[in-house]
């Protein structure tokens, strides 16, 4: 029960924070920040449970739920959660206090409804990270894009109409084409067993024809690799994160690419392993392709958020290489990646967010020389941005590295190839800080008074995620070891 | 006597037909598009004709008088509806009824 | 055969009767006293008595009435469906015409006499009460399209778009009449399952060109490319109950018939018609989301939608070639549900807040709506949503069925045809819900909500708690729609 309740809580907190509104429009984001504890509580409450395997599941499960929904095509209401559900239901929550706190003072208008959707959002993601029904899992993967929609559409910035709709259309017909791949697999179910099913234990035995496999897995991975996004499916994503507001950008950025990167290592790769081996080659050439790709196109970026959204497809490429490399280091960096990527990323957004709230703009050419103006939000812009760039210590260099090694074992040339981002990581990320907070400072180009420097309840917020970014670096034992759990069955 | 063969009753209830037609399609007076419709209708009533008679029991009379009567509420009303078209456009030519385009 | 008519027969026949007894009382009162709440009250509790009747009844289920009707649990579910529709119809009607200056108590007549149609329809299995039913709806729907024909500000448009759909209707009445008369003279019998008795004996030819000559009337009359011209101009000129009415019940009630046909003739055993009807499917779904891009005018927008919706479902129809399953016929059942459910929720916020004298159905008017009726805004927004198929709404879980059914089916071409039209139908929602949430623009006024709109405000809670209801939690609607798809 206590999977639901997680949900639940989040759909719940959407509605209160929305009443709220109609007290006291400073209301719901303390409404949204209690349920977002109360969910976090929740949540830490799960770990404490003996890992067990429920009869009709296979691996080891912190907490299953199974009832009855649809019967007519044996469709359930079926949750569970393992180490790697949990580190990303974890992400979720903590990413949503962040994104609460990055909205405090950035949302008047229309809070309530504002915080409404950005629960209902990560009310979605969570489902996306608990569930194992194949339909229940594309329920929540369909519901938290409305409230994304909503979020970029009616808070965005001077683009958004066209932002929103591009990332709608995109995610939603990438979905359509994964439902198609999901009632196949159903249908094939039916076919060898004589019942529907969209049970993931169950789809695990049906057997396909290599060619069938194939494309079944080819659906499902247009559906993962638009979120994730890989190349060539990508072209949504820097417009929906520049466009978006800070808070918006930072669960885009932070929490919805994941949720293609859990698909591919969940249901992809486990549904379809012969299949995606055979495609393992073109997937990995794809992922370097990305990486070097986007970090080129992003060192091209004046706009601070769309070079920040950029490095981020050049990153999860890092991702989709370790999954694809499908062994055990490979997929605990893709793991690693995805917790560190989610924090590094939400807080350069915030950064980007937080500047443009200040001098109202994103566009880089008129910055410059900021560090002796702001320090404080200048050494914090220094430390996300080297942790971007993979250095050792901190997260993203643990998770890149694994994935690296993992990859090393499958493919020489795709490695090596990917391994160059690294260099170009290195390039963008001080290329920024030089271009923002080095040089001369011109109090022309910006409005100067309202330059002010991060206030301390800021610096609550960036100081948790640099604890978390330096825990994952210097002991990603405690992460590694969940996730073991979930992969330990896989493998 | 001799009984016209069942197909060339049916030839000439699909000549009629296609008449009724190319009327419709090409008249621009709404009244005549009218008496298109209805020569459309008693093809298909001859058709149905012919075919009770090959078959030997009345379904198809019965169906044709179904027919019958449909044709007139259907011109019963499509008249009205012409009068009440006389009175706003002061025409039945079809070509004004372009109100509405997008 | 035996025909004559016992009162053991008339049991089953209920429903329809006691619609009928309704529209001659109605009739009666009419002529004793023009009242127009008194006749809206008479109809509105009618149509229920009437539904209740149809539960009554279900017991009686599963018994050929002549040869003319077949009243199953199939046709008492779809009895009950369209008797539900055309009450929220005339319950949506009251307010609207409440302010026309002119005689409005016929309305619900002609309402009335449409409904006995569709309740012909979807029990007939065979071609004479089917053509009955059919130009007994469509008669009185001409009649209700041409409605305000006296109202100042609707000068021209009820009467273009009402010729309009008198010529076209009749057009493809006489094209399916024709296509019967040929099945007729080579099968010699009217009865839906004769062809299927006799498909494989007789030469081809004659039963494919009766076969397409039947299908195209009947693209006409559900608006399927290339036949679909007529469909945004009647549905901008209509009146908008009418339009509802068209839209929900007239379609709905075409495909309940059109799937007794194919089922019970087994016409789809027919290669060319398979082709032909696919070739419908794509270039509806094509046509209809490509040409909804750009308009303006919400009511041809959802003309357009219409279009392509009944695309999706000729995709399940192409389903039920040999398929083992019934679930072509499930999908068809459930995705009119969701259908009538969505496209009633829709033009019913356009109806309370227009009336007889002043539609508002241009985009334009629906700016910043979320502003200022929030609830409404709330309202189109979730049907519009279900519209392009999103879950948490009834229309996702139709595009399931019907995309099942296509998997069903390995119609793998056209499943990615709907995929793209989905695609493109997402803008065009969308745009509507973007313009909602600008800032209000023009200054419109929005017919004031009196005594008289309550039942139609009622009507949309009711809607959207179905909507919410049946794309949550639809387990109970799928099994209810899985017995009863058995019994045709």
């Amino acid at each position: 029960m206590i999977l639901a309740w997680l949900i639940l809580i989040l759909f719940v907190g959407g509605l209160a924070a929305w009443l709220a509104d109609f007290v006291d429009p400073k209301l719901p984001r303390v409404v949204a920040l209690i349920f977002l504890a109360v969910d976090g509580l929740l949540l830490l409450n799960v770990l404490g449970a003996t890992p067990f395997t429920p009869a009709d599941a296979s691996g080891e499960w912190l907490a299953y739920l199974k009832a009855d929904w649809m019967p007519r095509f044996e469709i359930y209401f079926q949750l569970g959660m393992d180490g790697l559900s949990w580190l990303m239901a974890i992400l979720t929550v903590f990413l949503g206090i962040m994104a609460t706190g990055a909205a405090w003072n950035e949302i008047h208008e229309r809070a309530g409804f504002f915080y409404f959707n950005l629960l209902w959002t990560l009310a979605g993601v969570m489902g996306v990270f608990v569930a194992l029904d194949l339909f229940l899992f594309f329920f929540f993967w369909e519901v938290m894009l409305i409230p994304m929609y909503l979020i970029i559409a009616i808070w965005g910035h001077e683009n958004k109409n066209y932002a929103a709709m591009k990332f709608f259309i995109f995610t939603q017909v990438s979905g359509l084409l994964m439902l198609i791949g999901i009632l196949a697999m159903a249908y094939f179910h039916y076919l060898q067993f004589g019942v529907f099913s969209f049970d993931y234990f169950a789809l695990q035995n049906v057997q396909l024809a290599a060619n069938t496999s194939l494309l079944v897995m080819l659906l499902f991975f247009v559906g993962f690799g638009t979120k994730l996004p890989t190349v060539p499916l990508h072209s949504w994503l820097p417009d929906a994160h520049s466009q978006a507001p800070t808070a918006g950008s930072v669960i885009l950025a932070g929490i919805l690419l994941k949720t293609g990167a859990y698909g591919l290592i969940r249901f992809t790769v486990p549904l379809f392993e012969d299949a995606a081996r055979a495609f393992a080659p073109v997937a990995m050439t794809l992922a370097a392709v990305s990486i070097l790709y986007c970090a080129k196109v992003a060192f091209a970026q004046t706009d601070l958020k769309r070079l920040i959204a950029y490095t981020s497809v050049s990153h999860m490429g890092f991702v989709t290489l370790g999954v694809f490399a499908w062994n055990e280091q490979a997929v605990q960096g893709a793991v690693m990646t995805m917790l560190a990527h989610g924090l590094s990323a939400a807080a350069l957004f915030m950064l980007a967010g937080g500047l443009q709230h200040r001098i109202h703009t994103r566009n880089m050419e008129q910055m410059g020389g900021f560090w002796p103006r702001v320090p404080r939000m200048s050494v914090i812009a220094l430390f996300f941005s080297i942790a971007a760039l993979g250095m050792p210590g901190l997260g993203n260099f643990v998770g890149e590295f694994l994935a690296l090694i993992g990859a090393f074992q499958i493919s020489i040339t795709l490695t090596a190839i990917a391994a160059l981002g690294l260099i170009l990581a290195s390039v963008y990320s001080l290329w920024v800080l030089q271009k923002v907070f080095q040089g001369s400072y011109e109090n022309d180009k910006v409005d100067d008074a309202a330059l002010v420097d991060l206030s301390r309840q800021e610096m609550v917020f960036y100081f948790a995620m640099m604890a978390g970014l330096v825990w994952m670096g210097v002991y990603p034992g405690t992460f590694l070891n969940l996730s073991a759990m979930t992969l330990g069955s896989l493998f | 006597m001799q009984a016209i063969p069942f197909e060339q009753g049916l030839m000439l209830a699909a000549a009629l037909f296609a008449l009724g037609l190319i009327g419709v399609l090409t008249r621009r007076n709404v009244v005549f598009v009218l008496m298109c419709l209805e020569i459309m209708l008693n093809a298909c009533g001859l058709a149905f004709v012919v075919s009770s008679a090959r078959w030997q029991h009345a379904d198809g009379q019965i169906m044709f008088l179904m027919i019958l009567t449909l044709a007139a509420a259907e011109v019963a009303v499509g008249l009205g509806l012409i009068i009440q078209m006389f009175r706003k456009f002061q025409t039945v030519d079809i070509n004004v009824l372009t109100q509405m385009r997008g | 055969m035996e025909t004559a008519i016992t009162i053991q027969d008339l049991v089953p026949l209920l429903p329809v009767l006691v619609v009928t007894g309704v529209a001659v009382l109605a009739m009666l009162l009419i002529a004793l006293k023009r009242n127009h709440t008194l006749i809206g009250a008479t109809t509105i509790i009618g149509l229920g008595l009437a539904l209740i009747t149809a539960f009554l009844v279900l017991p009686f289920a599963g018994q050929q009435v002549t040869p003319l009707l077949m009243i199953d649990n199939f046709s008492l579910f779809f009895t009950i469906v369209i008797l539900l529709a055309a009450g929220f119809i005339a319950v949506f009607s009251f307010p609207y015409l409440y302010h026309l200056k002119d005689e409005v108590e016929e309305y619900y007549l002609l309402l009335l006499i449409a409904t006995i149609g569709a309740l012909i329809m979807v029990s007939s299995n065979h071609f004479l009460s089917a053509f009955l039913g059919l130009e007994t709806l469509s008669i009185s729907l001409y009649a209700m399209i041409a409605y305000p024909l006296h109202s100042k500000e609707a000068v021209k448009f009820p009467v273009e778009a009402s010729l309009k759909y008198l010529v076209l209707s009749a057009v493809s009445s006489a094209l399916i009449l024709f296509g019967i008369a040929l099945l007729y003279a080579q099968t010699g019998s009217l009865q839906f399952t004769e062809l299927a008795m006799t498909g494989g004996s007789v030469a081809d030819g004659y039963f494919i060109t009766a076969l397409v000559l039947l299908f195209a009337g009947v693209g006409f009359k559900l608006s399927l490319a290339p036949f679909h011209m007529w469909t945004p101009d009647v549905y901008e000129g209509a009146p908008l109950p009418a339009t509802m009415y068209l839209a929900t019940v007239g379609k709905a009630a075409m495909m309940v018939l059109l799937l007794r046909f194919v089922v019970a003739s087994q016409a789809l055993s027919f290669h060319s018609v398979v082709v032909v009807i696919g070739c419908m499917a794509v270039l509806s779904i094509l046509a209809g989301n490509l040409l909804a891009l750009v308009q303006e005018n919400l009511k041809r927008i959802l003309a357009y939608s219409s279009i392509a919706h009944m695309g999706y479902l000729l995709i399940a129809l192409i389903a039920l070639d040999d398929a083992s399953t019934r679930l072509g016929v499930e999908a068809i059942s459930f995705y009119l549900i969701a259908y009538i459910v969505m496209s009633l929720g829709a033009f019913g916020v356009a109806t309370v807040i227009s009336s007889s004298e002043k539609e508002f159905d241009f985009v334009a008017d629906y700016q910043g709506l979320f502003w200022r009726e929030p609830w409404l805004a709330l309202l189109l927004t979730a049907m519009l949503l279900s519209l392009a198929g999103i879950p948490l709404t009834v229309g996702f879980i139709g595009k399931f069925y019907v995309v099942l059914a296509g998997v069903e089916g390995s119609l793998w071409g056209l499943l990615l045809v709907l995929v793209v039209g989905s695609g493109i139908s997402i803008y065009y929602y969308l745009r509507i819900v973007y313009r909602m949430l600008l800032q209000p623009q023009l200054d419109q006024a929005y017919r004031e909500a009196g005594w008289d709109s309550i039942g139609s405000y009622a009507v949309l809670a009711l809607l959207l708690a179905l909507l919410l209801l049946l794309g949550v939690y639809p387990g109970f609607l799928m099994s209810i729609i899985e017995v009863v798809s058995v019994s045709i």
